[in-house]
């Protein structure tokens, strides 16, 4: 039903008369409170009926007045119908941003984009004039990429704004923005970013088709759209990057990647996505080269103590004690007397009110979520140790866990590992050492299993022709010494960096 | 697309598949009952590497033949072939497995059936095998030098806990003789005939010419590991034990310690890295399998391979299972016979090619929880075993009957004290607990019908033998009952002693066990050679090579006071 509303609309022109138009736009927006249908008689002497139609909250009554619309609408009190028709082929109104629709598909479209839409009557094309759109947050600072040094911009929920902030960091035309319209009821703006000499072309015709590859009925966030394109669906692991920072997309642009950016989410998509790339934050390249290796390493380390820690505390006091020192294991053995649980019941249960807490933080707002972080992981852990319900050690392998969970830069990436970390520690808890190997050899096998874009997921570790001057693996490079764009890029534009002659 | 799944594997990729793959069987098959060592083992290896870098050359020119066996060799032959890779790549596969049903749950994990143990492998092993060699040369890639570099590590570290005195056993005791010599080149060759897999490889292998320096470097760092290994494990066990050992490789790490005290003990980590190696080995052979069964044409082999391998890494048929017969088959029918059809390959295909993409297909995730679960478990709380730190073992003093057994004592610890948490008043002390029984077999099951808790003997520190042991020659019995215990370290040190049951109970001015207090006496006063002491791999050595132990440091009580005699 709505494909052949959509069918008609398409082959629905925009009549010259004012009275057939008006007719059908209020058909179609029948019930549509919040959208106004504002019909005025303009002109000099001879006066001219028109029609302006535009959503209460994007289209205000402040801009009518004050705006280029505003100044139009004054502009055609004046002229004869002539004139203003003359006006408006020529000149376009005279104002920014302003486009003719020719059919009523155009017409509801740029309607519903936020904008107003301009009838007259006698004229058989619609006029589109932008307005300031829907309410958004505006640009905040980011909340979950956070960095020392480096901007405090982040992208907010107008994907406009967000192609403007990358748009700011990179004032080339060589990067060119695509617009994409995806959802057939929700009509979700999608905005696909790259720099035009940088792209592989394989790679945009890849993204091109995956975007069309599904009709969906709305798109509401990038995570939607992550979900929708990803190769391996059913994989833990993102295969797109996704940043709030627009600094960090314009690093990508430039290494040669895509950037999505959708409307009503502050999370742009970079892609392909690369396992390392998750474990980089844009501080990275800001800091000096010895800091940023060292930070590198540290958030390795995170990761293996996020995932392979409480599997690996469990096979060693259920299976492998001898691999301790003896004073270690007889102090695990004498913290956990009384408790009642297995060690592995003990372990689940904290792990998983450690998430509650977690959840609870980000649920609750403000401070109040800060108090249920200090609450739950002070008060309630240690009043868990005094009621003998688990051991004080198991606290210690937990508070680490969470630690090297939160250390990993990026949120989605880290939130696999903690999923992973649960299937560690039944296998640690049941098989011992042996399950982890075994854990271990599957995720292995998992991740060189993965492609983002026909690009292995390992990437650049698994690379059969590393370059030397890109500086992606765990140790960053000099800045001076990364003069090369990674595998993404053409390879005619691979040199990023060379000293002026 | 440039690096998606038709780009074909790296040289590095190949190197690392190839020495990952053969590291771990290697490792743990050629060296037992003192199969490939001595001079006669480092000869042959010598002249097997010389060979396969030879048998390489030969190897590179013959992949276009395995493009399509069927169009090389014709439909009835194409398939006879391909049935005779699949049947090694089964049974390698089967050999492998049982290989790890035996070692796991003797040496790792306790309490796990060894079924399980191997079902679980199997499956983590099926899992994208059928997939194309891209992936498999990722997970070489990524994972292949940490575990080569752990490998060498560990052998470094081994190389400290070699005497050179063991190692000159080894070259006096072994002799190169023609006989030994070939043994050992057709030994290393069976060994490497996995190789003769590798034109299926090739085809996914970038820049094929030039491969076989590849293919040649990995030949020469496993022969390189090996020819160290034939050093080392003489250097650190002695050259008799060695002759006894089945799999040597794995009490090679039980007396290896590093600065700082991090860890204890390193074999699980060891035991880790040959786990791994194995895992992959298995994983490739099941790649291989679809390879071969693809380019036969002889249908598809996802699931019924995976279910033969169980099968036969199971089954045995009067008494003999895979581990009887695979040398055999490997030796008599698989290394011929490559030889000969490789040969007949190269004059029937010459300069043919075909390229052709592997099939997709699902996973198996569901099947492993479900049979996890079901699995059980071993495992025993720490707080749930008994940690002797120091072990008495004498001859039983019961008059009743009973003077021909032992007596065991083990000495715990006081908890609270060892572990710094007890608080004033509380006044356990340490505990030492006798038990008496024909033999160390009823005393472990008199132990286990008495007492709640696990008896884990990977914390053992010292072992004190009751003088009656060594007056009446019994102390074999005690090797051999220590031997069999997979967590005793072998840097355990041994003592005698008058009265094995008072030394046991006695107790330090801090209240410190006799195992405590004797390994800060020896590890604490090294300038005074309090460290002479020997250990138990020593006593292991001595019992070996001349059938004796060496002199024991004596534990005297001397007005109440403990006093040691070293010798």
């Amino acid at each position: 039903m709505e494909k052949n509303t959509e069918e008609q609309e398409k082959e629905i022109r925009v009549s010259s008369s004012l009275r057939q138009n008006e007719n059908y736009v209020r058909k179609r927006l029948e019930n549509c409170a919040d959208i106004q249908i504002r019909p005025m008689r303009l002109g000099g002497e001879r006066k001219v009926d028109c029609l302006m139609v535009y959503i209460e909250v994007a289209t205000s009554n402040m801009m009518l007045e004050d705006s280029a619309l505003g100044k139009m609408i004054n502009h055609f009190w004046e002229i004869s119908p002539e004139r203003m028709q003359e006006f408006i082929r020529n000149n376009s109104l005279g104002i920014a941003d302003v486009k003719k629709l020719s059919t009523m598909e155009e017409v509801f479209a740029a309607l519903l984009a936020g904008n107003a839409v301009f009838f007259m009557d006698g004229f058989d094309q619609a006029m589109k004039i932008s307005s300031e759109g829907y309410p958004n947050m505006g640009v905040t600072e980011v909340e979950s990429e956070k960095v020392l040094r480096g901007s405090k911009e982040g992208f907010s929920d107008s994907v406009k704004t967000n192609s403007a902030l990358v748009r700011k960091r990179l004032r080339d035309t060589r990067m060119k923005v695509e617009e994409h319209y995806i959802g057939t009821r929700s009509h979700t703006l999608v905005h696909m970013l790259y720099m035009e000499d940088l792209v592989r072309e394989e790679f945009l015709e890849d993204v091109k088709e995956r975007l069309d590859a599904f009709e969906i009925d709305g798109i509401l966030d990038s995570g939607m759209l992550e979900q929708l394109t990803e190769d391996r669906w059913y994989s833990p692991f993102p295969q797109y990057q996704s940043t709030e920072r627009p600094d960090r997309a314009a690093q990508e642009l430039l290494n040669g990647k895509i950037v999505l950016l959708c409307d009503n989410s502050p999370e742009a998509l970079v892609l392909p996505g690369a396992f390392n790339s998750f474990m980089e934050s844009s501080e990275d390249w800001y800091n000096r080269f010895e800091m940023a290796s060292f930070l590198r390493v540290l958030r390795y380390l995170a990761l293996i103590t996020a995932t392979l820690l409480p599997g690996l505390y469990l096979a060693v006091i259920r299976f492998h004690t001898q691999i301790l020192p003896t004073n270690l294991i007889l102090s695990f053995a004498q913290a956990r007397e009384g408790v009642p649980f297995s060690s592995v019941v003990e372990l689940v249960f904290l792990e998983l009110a450690f998430e509650l807490i977690r959840e609870a933080g980000v649920r609750i707002p403000g401070a109040l979520g800060n108090a249920i972080g200090i609450v739950g992981g002070l008060i309630i852990g240690s009043a868990a140790v005094e009621a003998n319900l688990v051991s004080p050690i198991v606290v210690m392998i937990v508070a680490l866990t969470a630690l090297g969970s939160m250390a990993i830069p990026n949120e989605e990436f880290a939130s696999a590992f903690r999923l992973l970390k649960y299937f560690f520690l039944i296998l640690g808890g049941y098989l011992g050492i042996y399950g982890i190997v075994l854990g271990i050899y599957l995720t292995v096998s998992h991740l060189a299993g993965l492609l983002s874009f026909g690009v292995p997921y390992l990437v650049p570790f698994v690379e059969n022709r590393p370059k030397n001057g890109v500086g992606d693996g765990i140790l960053r490079l000099p800045f001076r010494k990364r003069w090369q764009r990674p595998l993404y890029a053409k390879r005619d534009q691979s040199v990023r960096l060379k000293r002026r002659q | 697309m440039e690096f998606a799944e038709n780009n074909r594997i790296s040289h590095r990729q190949l190197y690392r598949q190839m020495v990952i793959a053969f590291l771990a069987p290697f490792l743990l098959c050629l060296f037992g009952r003192g199969k490939i060592l001595g001079l006669g083992g480092i000869a042959g290896t010598i002249a097997a590497v010389v060979i396969l870098l030879f048998y390489v050359i030969f190897l590179i020119r013959l992949a276009p033949c395995y493009g399509d066996l069927k169009k090389t060799a014709g439909g009835l032959w194409g398939r006879l072939i391909g049935l005779f890779f699949v049947v090694y790549v089964i049974l390698t596969a089967a050999y492998l497995l049982a290989l790890l049903e035996e070692i796991v749950p003797a040496s790792l994990v306790t309490g796990v059936s060894g079924r399980w143990i191997s079902f679980f492998a199997l499956l983590a092993c099926c899992m994208g095998t059928h997939r194309g060699m891209q992936r498999r040369g990722r997970i070489a890639e990524v994972s292949g030098g940490i575990v080569l570099v752990g490998i060498v590590l560990m052998l470094i570290l081994c190389i400290d806990q070699g005497e050179w005195s063991y190692l000159q056993e080894m070259l006096n005791g072994s002799r190169l003789t023609g006989k030994n010599f070939a043994e050992s080149v057709y030994g290393i060759l069976c060994a490497f005939s996995g190789i003769g897999l590798l034109p299926f490889v090739l085809e996914h292998v970038e820049k094929q010419g030039s491969a076989g320096k590849t293919v040649a470097l990995a030949v020469l760092t496993l022969g390189g590991i090996l020819i160290a290994l034939e050093l080392i494990l003489p250097a650190v066990l002695g050259w008799n034990r060695l002759q006894t050992e089945e799999f040597p490789i794995l009490p090679l790490m039980a007396g290896a310690d590093l600065p700082g005290n991090v860890l204890a003990r390193f074999d699980v980590l060891w035991m880790g890295f040959l786990l791994y190696s194995l895992l992959f080995s298995i994983g490739s052979l099941l790649h291989y399998g679809h390879q071969v069964i693809r380019k036969a044409h002889l249908g598809t082999g996802r699931v019924w391979m995976a279910v033969v391998i169980y099968l036969l890494s199971i089954l045995e048929f009067n008494g003999v299972g895979i581990e009887d017969y695979f040398g055999a088959y490997l030796g008599y029918v698989f290394l011929p016979g490559l030889l000969i059809l490789q040969i007949l390959l190269f004059v029937l295909g010459r300069g043919k090619w075909k390229k052709k993409n592997s099939a997709a297909a699902g996973a198996v995730s569901v099947v492993l929880c479900f049979s996890f679960l079901l699995g059980g478990c071993g495992a025993v709380e720490p707080e749930k075993r008994m940690y002797p730190l120091a072990l008495g073992v004498d001859v039983s003093q019961d008059p009743g009957g009973m003077t021909n057994g032992f007596s065991v004592t083990y000495g715990m610890p006081d908890l609270p004290k060892a572990t710094g948490q007890d608080k004033s008043g509380e006044e356990e002390g340490n505990t030492a607990l006798t038990i008496n029984g024909a033999t160390f077999q009823a005393i472990e099951a008199e132990y286990d019908r008495t007492q709640e808790k696990y008896l884990d003997m990977g914390h053992l520190q010292i072992l004190v033998l009751g003088k009656r042991i060594l007056e009446e020659k019994r102390w074999e019995t005690v090797m051999d009952y220590l031997k069999q215990e997979p967590f005793i370290g072998e840097n355990v040190y041994v003592f005698c002693t008058d009265d094995v049951k008072t030394a046991l109970n006695w107790q330090g001015p801090q209240g410190t066990s006799l195992g405590e207090y004797l390994q800060g006496l020896l590890e604490n006063h090294p300038e005074s050679g309090m460290n002479q002491a020997p250990t138990l791999r020593e006593l292991y050595h001595s019992r070996y090579q001349n059938g004796t132990i060496p002199a024991l440091p004596e534990i005297r009580f001397p007005n109440g006071e403990i006093e040691v005699n070293l010798v």
